[in-house]
């Protein structure tokens, strides 16, 4: 049970929390070498997206579907220059400008995504995973039907259906195709975590002083098995990121008037490339591997932290407490 | 509860496999019929006056309640009729034979390479970890899975078929080599081997290397991370200290002992992967015009060619089920623990 | 011992797999020294897909364009775009247009041997009636009511109303030729059914790959002029780009059908390729329901044809493969009348837009309707151009809005006020361009019903010099521009794109919009 808690009875909830935090991010202090290394470059690389996400209007020169400033129109496939750095598009809008935007829509579908995955995939997983039974049996049989699905194709049917629905294409869309690829993934995770801790001794113990289900779960169950989840998620991120420039470039993601989408200006770039014309779609590619790249180090360097099978501890010097009595000469 | 048998296992794993199936099935059906506009309207219309459009919707059984349809749909692929597509009437036999021999013939190409450099550079990486060379294969292997298959198609495209000219750009084979090529079992390379025609074996190799290069090369990205890791993992076990203990030379170590079992979850791996792949092929092939049976869905679903999607999921299905009971069973047969 | 296994296993499958290698590329070279005489073999590609080969159940470009290597009909457009009798020596109908009695070439015979005579002819014309196609071909055959022979060489047509177009009918795949001993008479035939696929034209189809290809070789049993290539070979693409790189990498001859405007302008400047370019039929307008608001007002309707980009899109677009379109008849067809330009003026023209819009509250805000992929992806632009058009003229505030083709094609005027459509004529005729559009129940349901108009369309069906046709349909023409149930804006080129060797391209390039792959040689 909680050792480490002060001796009084009853903590500040407040400060156990925060001790409950320290404990959870140690790993992370520790980390060491490589690892580290990984998980800030990640960190950086993340965090300059979202900066370029959040002040879009202010960074980017241009709007996303601007073609043409002071009644001068832009030029059509226009090569970089010094007015158009990444050049222009077919339709006269500014590359660069695409791409900034694009992120904006990017971190927008991956973070609803991420959070209505998380909000459905999570509590199911719990509770499949507590309870049991037949409905842990049912809801197993449609996960692991989902799951072995290939992801690409679920979205496709998903976005696809809904596209024509009265949400329309564009972001919700996006991400609800997104969060059904990744529901089981989060529920099979966190489900089998919670089988193997609900065994443990502690939560026994607390079951047999007579707690609720309720909790038990909140208390002891959920912060042992989230712990597992900020890796997982940041791949997803990752992966999300690279499931949405495929709905886009398959032509099912957002749609260009109601957004820039870095997977849709690759797809318009291919004809443009082969003609010779590369920086429409050099310039989102790698955008998209960037960002990706930036959040698979992060996971990954996470991953490394608290992975105990791949966590390697920073030892700091040993001192050994000073033996009284006879010199270190003696036997 | 360990010890039940082998069989058992497997009758249950199978048993679970038709609720599973079922499920696909239904969610494909509805999600298809609720979905509006049909395939009659995306062939006529734009030019057929609507009477007509209607006439031919009531003849081919449009207007009859879902229930129905429903139920001459599960009774047909009970029976093993799953139909002929209503916008190119092309048997679905047929569709799955030509393309999925297609696919076959660049998932297994591509899954080669995959393993190849994933395995390759994910057990360097292991074994020389937080080197340099760790860094670098960790790195590579990000990047890779980072990179959309079809940006690195694009790219690849553009600098070997383009710029250097050394290799085409798309389809199995050149138009005459296809013309003339007589096909036994639909796999291009297979049937060229079958006639001993070695000029068609050798286009049919070059059209296969990007395709499937683009596709293994971004799938080796997810085994090197996982090689690594097993590696890492099988390192830190006991019988490895205690092989290091008794004095065997590192290298016997690692080679003869550490690589050998860290290989054994590859069978898992390669099966868990499948999905990744054919998700990935879908891309690759649309990429590279390569006929596979992904792409043909991406173009069906497109013209809501129900029958077509229909029966393309139910195969997409059926394989991926099939290769998550192998693999499973596969998994129990070595380790014991696992089964029911 | 385990590890001198292991060792040997390796050095096993490492010697194995380089000697794989070693054997591919050395008999590849060799191979490709001793290859397969391409010859006079024409290699195409398209991006076009092929729904049916049978024409009893075909309605679509590409389609269209393998029957027309292996069929063909009474009537047809062998040189131009002049309608010409075919497998017919001519025909001549009674006095009410109601009955047609066509000769027949007289020693014609089909691929397979057989001879063609009179009850092929009826059992082709009947067999599309009985089938009734999915596709819908039997509907451009509505006005016949039965076909009867008198002797070999001689077939009689019963209509139910009169039909000056008649021939017309004759030259589209409803009235293709098929050999009674190979087609069944009440299914359709399978697209890899090579075997039966008997017709009489130039080619003989000898391999259909679906989706991938389709191989033709030359008829020894053909009537007419030996094609100028020794088999044909059409390639299937589903994007342009991959096409393109084809095309550059020289593993086709040509390619038609269909390239981005970007990509054309890009190939205009490799020195390697020739763009053919030549008058085309394909044209680009926008319709409008004139019942549902705002569109039903014609003042809304006549300040948008005053604004019309059509210039902007053809440069900006299309870098000049299409050309601006002032009718809903293309240019190249006898009897093309220039309506709108006369109406509206040939650029946009805001004074006379904003007086039209008089009264309106403004900036009105509508709704424009597009599909991305079947009209190609330059849609987009079209319509964003269309967008800016609008927008800036301060009368207007224009939302686009689209929906992939299969869920468009059957909203339309059911569901949109405004929307963009393309057309593809059944035969190259001015009345296929008007009739179509403007009778009342036309296909897009836009609810446009003008009496006036209606009757302008029965005098012209039953009209029996072409002078008198041709006043007709010009007299159409400007009452659909004056009533506005549509705006057309473009009209394409047909274009095709080949090595510089390729030659005979440009000889087939006409408003007919036939590809006559028999005139072509490399």
């Amino acid at each position: 049970m909680a050792a480490s808690a002060p001796a009084a009875p009853r903590t500040p909830y407040g400060r156990a929390r925060l001790l409950a935090l320290g404990r959870a991010t140690k790993p992370i202090r520790d980390a060491s070498g490589i690892a580290r290394a990984m998980f800030w470059s990640g960190v950086a690389i993340t965090f300059f997206f979202i900066v370029l996400a959040v002040f879009a209007p202010l960074i980017s020169p241009y709007n996303f579907n601007q073609y043409k400033s002071g009644g001068i129109r832009f030029p059509q496939l226009g090569h970089p220059s010094a007015a158009h750095w990444m050049g222009t598009t077919v339709q006269s809008s500014d590359v660069m400008a695409r791409v900034i935007y694009g992120a904006q829509t990017e971190l927008k579908v991956v973070v609803i995504a991420l959070a209505m995955s998380l909000t459905v995939g999570v509590p199911l997983g719990l509770i499949s995973g507590y309870f049991g039974g037949i409905l842990d049996r049912f809801l197993v049989l449609i996960m692991d039907a989902l799951f072995a699905f290939p992801y690409l194709l679920i979205a496709i049917v998903i976005a696809f259906l809904l596209a024509t629905s009265s949400i329309g294409g564009g972001i919700l869309t996006a991400a609800i195709a997104i969060t059904a690829a990744y529901v089981p993934l989060y529920f099979r995770v966190v489900r089998n975590h919670v089988i193997s801790v609900r065994e443990e001794p502690y939560v026994d113990a607390a079951r047999a002083l007579g707690a609720r289900p309720r909790t038990v779960i909140r208390k002891y169950v959920f912060f042992n098995v989230v712990q597992n989840v900020p890796p997982i998620a940041t791949l997803n991120a990752a992966d999300a990121i690279l499931l949405l420039a495929s709905l886009g470039f398959l032509g099912y993601g957002i749609q260009p008037t109601q957004g820039a989408e870095w997977g849709y200006d690759v797809s318009r770039a291919v004809s443009d490339a082969a003609s010779g014309i590369w920086w429409t779609g050099l310039f989102p590619g790698l955008a998209i591997v960037l960002l990706v790249t930036g959040l698979t180090l992060v996971g990954e360097g996470l991953n490394e932290t608290i992975n105990p099978v791949l966590r390697r501890r920073r030892f700091g010097r040993f001192e050994f407490e000073p033996v009284p009595g006879p010199t270190e000469e003696a036997e | 509860m360990t010890g039940t048998s082998l069989r058992t296992y497997l009758i249950t794993r199978l048993a679970l496999v038709l609720p599973m199936v079922f499920i696909l099935l239904t969610l494909v059906f509805l999600l298809l019929r609720v979905a509006p506009g049909n395939p009659i309207e995306a062939a006529l219309g734009g030019h057929v006056p609507a009477a007509y459009v209607h006439q031919i919707e009531r003849r081919l059984g449009f207007d009859k309640p879902l229930i129905t349809q429903y139920g001459d749909y599960l009774w047909n692929i009970l029976r093993g009729h799953l139909g002929t597509t209503i916008t190119d009437n092309r048997p679905l036999s047929q569709i799955i034979e030509q393309n999925g021999a297609a696919t076959l013939e660049l998932t297994f190409f591509a899954m080669l390479i995959a393993i190849v450099v994933g395995v390759l550079v994910g057990l360097v990486a292991g074994r020389y970890r937080d080197t340099p060379l760790d860094v670098f294969g960790r790195l590579f292997g990000i990047l890779v899975y980072a990179t959309p298959v079809f940006f690195l198609g694009l790219m690849a495209q553009l600098v070997f078929g383009v710029w250097l000219n050394w290799l085409p750009t798309s389809d199995q084979a050149s138009p005459l080599t296809q013309a003339l090529l007589q096909t036994h079992t639909n796999i291009y390379f297979i049937d060229a081997i079958w006639d001993g025609n070695w000029g068609a074996l050798w286009d049919v190799t070059k059209h296969l290397i990007l395709p499937a290069s683009t596709l293994g090369l971004v799938t080796a990205g997810v085994f090197i991370r996982l090689v690594r890791v097993n590696v890492i993992r099988t390192l830190r076990d006991d019988y490895i200290e205690a092989a290091r203990a008794r004095g065997i030379v590192e290298r016997r170590v690692v080679y003869a002992h550490a690589f050998k079992n860290a290989l054994v979850p590859v069978i898992t791996i390669v099966g868990l992967n499948l999905a990744t792949l054919l998700g990935g092929a879908v891309l690759t092939e649309t990429t590279f015009n390569w006929p596979g049976i992904g792409h043909e869905l991406v173009l069906y679903l497109e013209n809501r060619d129900y029958v077509a999607v229909q029966g393309i999921i139910v195969v997409f299905a059926l394989v991926v089920v099939a290769v998550s009971v192998l693999v499973d069973f596969i998994n129990a047969y070595v380790d014991p623990r696992i089964r029911y | 011992m385990a590890r001198s296994k292991l060792r040997w296993l390796l050095a096993v499958l490492t010697v194995a797999a380089a000697a794989t290698v070693a054997v591919i590329v050395a008999t590849g070279a060799y191979g490709s020294a001793n290859g397969a005489k391409s010859g006079a073999v024409l290699v195409d590609g398209t991006t076009g897909t092929v729904v049916n080969i049978d024409p009893a159940n075909q309605y679509d470009y590409d389609s269209f364009t393998v029957d027309l290597n292996i069929f063909q009909g009474l009537y047809g457009f062998p040189h131009g775009a002049t309608l010409q009798p075919v497998l017919a020596t001519g025909c001549t109908h009674s006095t009410n247009l109601k009955t047609w009695t066509c000769n027949l070439r007289h020693n014609v015979k089909f691929s397979n041997g057989d001879p063609m005579t009179s009850a092929d002819v009826k059992y082709s014309f009947d067999r599309v009636q009985k089938i009734k196609g999915d596709q819908g071909i039997y509907t451009l055959l509505s006005y016949l009511k039965s076909t009867s022979v008198s002797g070999p060489y001689t077939v009689v047509f019963h209509l139910t109303a009169p039909d000056s177009v008649w021939p017309y009918i004759l030259s589209t795949n409803a009235g293709y030729v098929v050999d009674k001993n190979t087609f069944p008479s009440n299914k359709i035939l399978a697209n890899t059914d090579t075997a039966h696929m008997i017709g009489t034209g130039p080619y003989v189809l000898t391999k259909f790959t679906p989706g991938q290809q389709a191989v033709f070789g030359l008829n020894s049993h053909y009537w007419g002029p030996k094609p100028k290539n020794g088999g044909l070979i059409i390639n299937y693409y589903t994007s342009s780009a991959t096409m393109k790189l084809a095309l550059q990498q020289k593993t086709l001859d040509m390619a038609f059908q269909t390239f981005t405007p970007t990509e054309i302008a890009a190939m205009g400047k490799n020195k390697s390729l020739t763009v053919h370019s030549g008058h085309g039929v394909v044209i680009r307008y926008l319709v409008f329901n004139v019942k549902r608001p705002p569109f039903n007002n014609i003042n809304v309707r006549k300040a948008i044809a005053y604004l019309m980009p059509r210039q902007t899109i053809a440069t900006r677009v299309y870098h000049g493969t299409v050309e601006p379109l002032y009718s809903m008849v293309p240019k190249g067809l006898p009897g093309q009348y220039d309506a709108y330009k006369s109406l509206y003026g040939a650029s946009p023209n805001l004074a006379k837009a904003k007086a039209a819009m008089k009264g309106l509250k403004t900036p009105m805000p509508i709704t424009l309707w597009w599909t991305p992929t079947h009209y190609g992806g330059a849609s987009s632009d079209e319509y964003v151009e269309i967008q800016r058009a609008l927008d800036a003229s301060g009368l207007f505030k224009v939302t686009l809005k689209s929906a992939e083709w299969a869920q468009y094609s059957g909203a339309l005027g059911k569901v949109y006020g405004a929307f963009q459509l393309g057309w593809f004529p059944d035969y190259p005729d001015a009345d296929d361009y008007t009739v179509s559009f403007y009778q009342t129940n036309s296909f897009y349901n836009n609810g446009y019903s003008n009496k006036t108009m209606d009757k302008l369309i029965a005098k012209e069906r039953a009209a029996t010099t072409d002078a008198s046709r041709y006043s007709y349909l010009k007299q159409m023409q400007i009452l659909g521009a004056q009533t506005l149930p549509t705006i057309p804006y473009w009209q394409g080129n047909m274009i095709a794109v080949s090595q510089k060797s390729v030659q005979g391209i440009d000889s087939t390039l006409d408003a007919a919009y036939y590809m006559r792959f028999w005139l072509i040689s490399k």
